[in-house]
């Protein structure tokens, strides 16, 4: 029985519903347990990638799905290796680098679940200590490897958010929730002291089209209503009313069209915070005045107008407007690292045929895949990650055992890869115990960590929250090495 | 030899009596696992079905017990990402129209997620917040069809 031992990169919520539906779809039970091994890489020392460091800290239920990841962490035909950069630049530091030339010999099947972890930038605003980009605010608040610096909050007042999707949302609501409100949460300590001297009131959330194309969804725009210490900006009623000819709204846009004429809970002028959607506007320049008295200029963000053309466009109309702010956050989405193996810059993310990955000449490159966001684009929760993952399982097992019925996921089509099409990189034959020795030597000397490693850390964490009164209290990644140097030393075997 | 049977659905592993999660949820976690199955003929009937029609199981439950419980205890591929406390979309059901016309309308956190569901009807339902009562005996729970476009197949995203 020729084996499928799988190397996963990645060790995100796709990489682990990949997992979890193969080992379960070939249980224990089955004669054929054996022939499945998984190895799951990750760059960052814990597991769970956007779970862990992109999920706000005050939305703590949509982590419940990490259970199911360590009950497939518990089959040891799972191993996870922490802290494994393979293939491409990292900013973070003490990761061990890993070509994949030194991984591939050693597996039959590759699937790539490396996300996408760029941030699109905007051509009219490029990186500054004055404009940054969503991604960096949520790598702080949730502590990320990447350790970006801390926004000045306490010299900051006037915040506009670029883009109007839910981590924008997101950002929005983490500045303008009273810090006492997220102190049970698992908001670090720095981070919640910073936020109790920030300076901040008034958030603007700036989008190139309307309410009918704004990204964010019902749950969160109705979160921000509800803030207790900050009120909407009324909107003009005149952007309420859907366009003539547009086609009748989804349900969504009905519901978030009811949401936006309610406004929010608090009316505006009875609270010290505030915060705007900025509709058909996009920016054109951010400049620091040129002559002003000493410490006392302001960034100011020049927007144009826009306005939609036939095909549902934004296109610039005459108009701009002058907006005095201190931080412009950037949250136009995301794609795949450009030197990501197999990664179409064109595209933003890996091209795929039914999870199966293709190269520059779009031929099938035999065994390997990818799920999630590298295959996807930056669209998409965990309903459809876990989707396109179950999907994605179900084709790595069609293409293993050829003419069998794998058939948990409906599919409308089905087509198998013809041998001589494919393009061949991985081994057929391999020792289905073995990883690279640099990961193995990495492991020893404790620069690599193991899923018991992460599940000594969580508890710890856990237990220094409980004693502060709330979820958890995260550690850095020194922190945790020198708690695993002492909970889980290296010359003792698990 | 047929291969109908090669892959079963994944039973789904969920360890009975695992502890509610300590934390600060807002929305309180349902507790799964653990529900007790009736006397066979004493419960209510649930009839669960594929996206096709094609039925799946027909089991019995309590009287209180949720959907997502349900579909767990009899090993039925319901997913439930989140663990009953709406914050994702993965156990929405289609409900047949006569029983979904007898259950309490939902709150607007479940209509948040139903948003976001693929394939939803006007029956539609996240299964965690459907619970038995004697009046929903008989009832069909559908699974919905997955979308297809999970796969990009080299599309190129719109542009705006």
């Amino acid at each position: 029985m020729a084996p499928l031992k799988l190397a996963i990169v990645g060790g995100g919520p796709s990489a682990f519903y990949v997992a979890s539906r193969l080992l379960s779809l070939l249980p224990q039970s089955s004669s054929r347990a054996s022939a499945l091994k998984i190895d799951m890489y990750d760059r960052l020392w814990a597991p769970y990638g956007l779970v862990r460091y992109g999920v706000a800290p005050d939305h703590p239920e949509v982590k419940n799905c990490t259970h199911k990841f360590a009950e497939a962490a518990a089959d040891p035909r799972l191993r996870f290796f922490g802290n494994v950069n393979i293939g491409t630049d990292s900013p973070i530091a003490d990761t061990l680098p890993l070509s994949l030339r030194a991984l591939i010999p050693h597996y039959t099947h590759l699937l790539l679940a490396t996300g996408c972890t760029v941030p699109v930038p905007h051509p009219a605003l490029p990186p500054s200590p004055l404009c940054v980009p969503a991604l960096s605010l949520v790598h702080w608040y949730t502590q990320h490897p990447a350790r970006p610096a801390p926004p000045p909050l306490e010299r900051t007042t006037h915040v506009t958010l670029i883009g109007n999707g839910n981590v924008a949302l997101d950002v929005a609501r983490m500045l303008l929730t009273p810090p006492s409100e997220l102190a049970k949460y698992d908001v670090p300590t720095p981070v919640l002291a910073a936020l109790e001297r920030s300076a901040v009131q008034h958030v603007s959330i700036v989008g190139r089209r309307g309410p009918f194309q704004a990204a964010f969804t019902t749950k969160e725009l109705r979160e921000m209503m509800a803030l207790p210490d900050a009120a909407m900006v009324p909107l003009d009623p005149a952007l309420l009313v859907p366009p003539e000819g547009a086609p009748a709204p989804t349900r969504q846009q009905a519901r978030t069209l009811q949401l936006l004429q309610k406004g929010s809970k608090n009316a505006f002028g009875t609270t010290r915070k505030t915060w705007s959607l900025d509709f058909f506007r996009e920016p054109r320049a951010l400049a620091l005045p040129a002559s002003s008295s000493a410490g006392t200029a302001r960034p100011r963000l020049t927007l144009g107008h826009t306005e939609l053309d036939a095909a549902g466009r934004a296109v610039a109309v005459d108009g701009e407007t002058t907006l005095e702010t201190d931080l412009v956050v950037t949250s136009l989405g995301h794609r795949a690292e450009p030197s990501a193996p197999w990664a179409d810059a064109a595209l933003g993310h890996t091209r795929t045929a039914r999870g199966r990955v293709l190269d520059a000449d779009g031929r099938v490159v035999r065994n390997v895949y990818a799920s999630g966001w590298a295959a996807m684009g930056a669209r998409g929760v965990l309903a459809s990650t876990m989707l396109d993952a179950y999907a994605v399982a179900d084709t790595i097992l069609q293409d293993h055992f050829p003419g069998e019925d794998v058939h948990t996921t409906p599919v409308s089509e089905r087509d198998a890869v013809r041998a001589e099409e494919a393009v061949e990189v991985l081994p057929r034959e391999v020792d289905v115990h073995a990883i690279p020795g640099e990961v193995e030597s990495g492991w020893r000397e404790g620069r690599v960590t193991d899923f018991e490693d992460w599940k000594a850390v969580d508890s710890e964490e856990v237990r220094r929250g409980e004693v502060l009164g709330k979820e958890r209290e995260r550690m850095v990644w020194e922190e945790a090495r020198e708690f695993l140097a002492f909970a889980r030393p290296r010359n003792v075997r698990a | 030899m047929s291969a109908r049977n090669t892959f079963p659905a994944p039973p789904i592993n969920r360890p009975l009596g695992r502890p509610l999660r300590r934390g600060f949820h807002t929305t309180a976690a349902t507790f799964h696992g653990g529900i007790d199955r009736p006397e066979p003929g004493t419960g209510i009937k649930v009839h669960f079905q594929d996206a096709k029609g094609n039925p799946l199981k027909t089991i019995e439950a309590n009287e209180g017990d949720d959907l997502l419980s349900i579909a767990h205890e009899y090993d039925i591929d319901l997913e439930g990402a989140c663990e009953g406390s709406v914050a994702c979309s993965t156990c929405h059901v289609v409900i047949d129209p006569d029983h979904y016309d007898l259950l309490p309308e939902p709150e607007d956190d479940e209509n948040d997620m139903l948003d976001m569901a693929f394939g939803l009807t006007d029956t539609s339902r996240l299964g965690c917040q459907v619970r038995l009562t004697k009046e929903l005996d008989g009832m069909t729970a559908t699974l919905p069809a997955a979308t297809r476009n999970m796969f990009v197949d080299g599309k190129k995203p719109t542009h705006h």
